[in-house]
């Protein structure tokens, strides 16, 4: 028999699981920004995934997921009050800085935060993905089911924003 | 505008370093620039792989083992239905057969090898339909005439004894413990208690409580009821009254007259009155018939 294309079988179930957990669970949580409702979310999309997964193709399973979660996240979290905690993962690249400098970089990025979290869901998630993730445009449409022009728009406006907030710099 | 396109060249990581310089000339691009950068330099923290694994897998299961059970059951319902229908089918096809009439009629129709039957008032005929190709057995309560199609032994079953053939026409009536053969063609074999006897064309026989009260010729080619008539030789008047209790809606009751009293002749069927008639004149006896369908017959001196 030949394989089937759907991902009912358990070894395919836990291929994709492995493959785009992790990429799922961080674009929930760039639009949350908390990690249990992103467990919470990630585990609603695998599970659906897998009560449909008869009519789910494989390459059609990561689209599918990032579906469920966005029309999840937008139907039951879309009006929370979003806080994010950023782990800074990359020291700061020159080591011989002033004290001064180094309090006005700390002043920046706190800044950076803040405005970072008052941006709207839709600007933060796209630039985010677009930053931290280093993803492209075209990735970023795909995984929004948006179109490519929408996604410069929110970066366009993203900067924007940011700029004015953090002010001069 | 041109800038802008830039700058999204540079945020796709397409930006060549002429193109970058040209960016940063512009102090607002620079500060996008740096903005930007500032912003890669942010981490996540990580999903917990395995426990969410384990949480999906938690959920999951009952989900699994419900839809194998479900896709069995539908199979299990399909098999179900159709063992239903197989049974069902069985059953009728090798349900028994019967035909029965009513008061006042005859039923005439053909078994299912073109043999005649035509049964007479108040008798009833069941046989297997499936069977009848294998064994030509039916069973008699009543009284009934047969033209039998020529083929393998074809038996009649009566309480009182049975009645097998090979071919031919033949009356038989078996009702109240009196068992009366008439074989009109061919060769009548009857049997009852432990005597077989063997009635050629014209015979016939009348067996009473399992012994012959008499035998002999007949003169008729048919049985008299075919031509809507029934006939007594030496009856007694119950079996007479019973017989017309048979061919007419009516409930007849016989007052200060000797039942045993016997009776030798025959009456209609088609005329209650004519029918009265000639039973009780000959025997000497009054009859009255009331509007509720009930029938009197008393002495003629009684009143």
């Amino acid at each position: 028999m030949k394989e089937p294309e759907n991902v009912c079988n358990e070894t395919t179930f836990n291929r994709i699981y492995e493959a785009h957990g992790k990429p799922v669970w961080r674009f929930i949580y760039y639009k949350c920004g908390d990690g249990a409702q992103a467990d919470d979310l990630v585990q609603e999309a695998f599970i659906k995934l897998w009560q449909n997964c008869a009519k789910v193709t494989q390459e059609k399973a990561k689209s599918f997921l990032y579906t469920v979660c966005n029309n999840a996240f937008l139907n039951e979290v879309a009006h929370k009050k979003v806080v994010l905690k950023y782990a800074k993962v990359k020291p700061i690249s020159t080591n011989y800085q002033s004290p001064e400098f180094l309090m006005e970089e700390d002043q920046f990025h706190d800044k950076l935060k803040k405005s970072l979290e008052n941006l709207t869901e839709a600007q933060r998630t796209a630039f985010l993905l677009n930053r931290i993730e280093g993803k492209k445009y075209s990735e970023i449409a795909e995984m929004l089911n948006i179109s490519v022009k929408a996604v410069e728009k929110r970066m366009s406006k993203a900067l924007a924003t940011l700029r004015d907030e953090i002010g001069d710099i | 505008m041109e800038k802008d396109q830039l700058l999204h060249k540079w945020l796709n990581n397409e930006a060549t370093a002429e193109e970058i310089e040209r960016l940063k000339s512009d102090p607002k691009y620079a500060s996008y620039l740096q903005i930007a950068d500032a912003a890669s330099g942010f981490g996540i923290p990580e999903m917990n792989e395995g426990a969410n694994f384990d949480a999906i897998s938690k959920k999951i299961q009952p989900v699994r083992q419900l839809e194998k059970p479900k896709v069995f059951s539908i199979v299990w319902k399909v098999a179900a239905i159709f063992a239903l229908l197989l049974a069902g089918y069985y059953y009728t096809t090798t349900l028994d057969t019967s035909i029965k009439t009513e008061i006042a009629t005859t039923e005439t129709f053909l078994l299912p090898d073109n043999s005649e039957v035509i049964l007479n008032a108040g008798s009833q005929i069941t046989y297997n339909k499936k069977d009848w190709s294998k064994t030509r057995t039916l069973s008699l309560d009543g009284e009934a005439y047969f033209k039998v199609t020529k083929g393998n032994k074809f038996s009649v079953n009566t309480s009182e004894g049975i009645v097998s053939v090979l071919g031919t026409q033949f009356n038989v009536s078996a009702r109240d413990g009196v068992f009366k053969v008439a074989c009109y063609e061919g060769l009548v074999s009857v049997a009852f208690n432990d005597t077989l006897l063997k009635l050629a064309a014209g015979e016939t026989v009348e067996i009473e409580n399992g012994e012959i009260v008499t035998s002999g010729a007949t003169e008729n080619t048919a049985p008299v009821w075919l031509n809507e008539e029934s006939s007594f030789e030496n009856a007694p008047l119950q079996r007479v009254v019973k017989e017309l209790e048979r061919h007419y809606p009516i409930n007849v009751s016989i007052q200060n007259v000797d039942a045993k009293k016997r009776f030798t002749g025959s009456f209609t069927h088609k005329n209650l009155e004519l029918a009265l008639k000639s039973i009780c004149e000959p025997l000497q006896l009054d009859y009255k018939i009331n509007d509720n369908g009930a029938v009197t017959i008393d002495n003629k001196n009684s009143k």
